[in-house]
């Protein structure tokens, strides 16, 4: 009897070991596992002439997955078709690629007396900046600047079709672009900002 | 006394175990709670399991016409609970103005709206199981699309 307590003893300690190293091997293997950061889309509206603001959160993960589920109207399988004549004579497909390949430069210079438009790639980003004089109805000149990764470009235009775009993909790439501001824009009246972060909420 | 305290236990136990059957898929609560022009306050709890269940007892072709509506739309009010369920909490969607707040979020594994206006206060708290055992119960109520 005496014996065997020391035989019971190490069986014990060989087992809780065995457990301790199960759960170890399952944490590593949990840690391996765990899936990149949630990004999160935020639209923020400030202003308005009684000072409403709107704040909404979407997490990209959440939109990759109900998109596809989508059929209506032009979006289909997380695709929208481009409905009307005017893109059948446009060769998108190619106009990206001109793009792409091209250097950091100023593509579009448009200055009128209303507004100036100028459309630039730079960093891997395609910018866009209008601004208006804000000369109508005395108020203030409306700002608007939307950068837009060239990833995000590319993949809203990765499907073979010519008339679609994969607004899936451009989600998918915009999770991998990392934390950016896509839009903002601040007239007299209100503040609009849309971007890319890993926080779950608007501030 | 001893089989009567038996028989008690078993009461008890029995209870206890309806009850965690019954609460299993989280409470769903409504308050609302009006201040002018006369004061009101309504206040709800009820376990979430109760909607599928009572369900059952709606006559079918009462249902067979929304559940028709929503067919189309399952896999994409699936996904979205599916997602809902595997996702943080988080507000969705906050709007402020003077006088009012609208909130609609995430938490705790329950859809939460909640609505402040100077008059009036409305809270919904409705669980996600509890919601996609409802779908599950309209969608099995439609007969099956017809390729």
């Amino acid at each position: 009897m005496r014996r065997e307590k020391p035989a019971v003893a190490v069986s014990c300690l060989l087992l809780v070991a065995t457990i301790a190293v199960a759960i170890g091997i399952a944490r590593g293997a949990t840690t391996a596992a765990k899936p990149a950061a949630e990004r999160y889309l935020h639209v923020k509206v400030d202003g308005g002439t009684k000072g409403e603001s709107v704040n909404v959160n979407v997490p990209l993960s959440m939109a990759v997955k109900i998109l596809p589920t989508i059929n209506h109207g032009d979006l289909h399988n997380g695709r929208v078709t481009i409905s009307g004549a005017d893109i059948n004579d446009v060769d998108l497909h190619a106009i990206l690629d001109a793009v792409r390949t091209a250097p950091d430069n100023e593509f579009v210079t448009v200055k009128s007396s209303e507004q100036d438009v100028r459309v630039a790639k730079s960093n891997g980003n395609l910018i866009i900046h209008v601004r208006g004089s804000g000369k109508e109805g005395g108020k203030g000149g409306q700002k608007v600047d939307v950068t837009v990764p060239m990833k995000v470009v590319d993949a809203l235009f990765s499907t073979a079709k010519q008339n679609e775009l994969d607004v899936a993909a451009a989600i998918r790439a915009l999770g991998e672009a990392g934390e950016t501001v896509l839009v903002t824009v601040q007239d007299a009246e209100q503040n609009v900002k849309i971007w890319i972060d890993s926080k779950s909420g608007a501030e | 006394m001893i089989l009567l305290g038996k028989v008690g236990i078993g009461i008890v136990g029995t209870a206890l175990a309806g009850a965690g059957i019954i609460c299993s898929e989280g409470m769903i609560s409504v308050n609302v709670e009006t201040r002018q022009p006369e004061k009101h306050h309504v206040f709800v709890v009820a376990p979430a399991m109760l909607v599928p269940i009572a369900m059952h007892f709606i006559p079918k072709e009462h249902l067979a016409e929304h559940a028709h509506e929503i067919q189309p739309w399952l896999p994409t009010i699936r996904a979205s609970l599916d997602a809902l369920s595997e996702s943080d909490d988080i507000t969705f969607v906050d709007v402020k103005e003077p006088g009012q707040n609208v909130r609609v979020a995430k938490s705790g594994g329950s859809i939460v709206v909640d609505v402040n206006e100077n008059d009036e206060t409305v809270h919904v708290s409705t669980p996600i199981r509890a919601m996609s055992s409802a779908i599950e119960e309209l969608a099995a109520t439609s007969p099956a699309p017809t390729r």
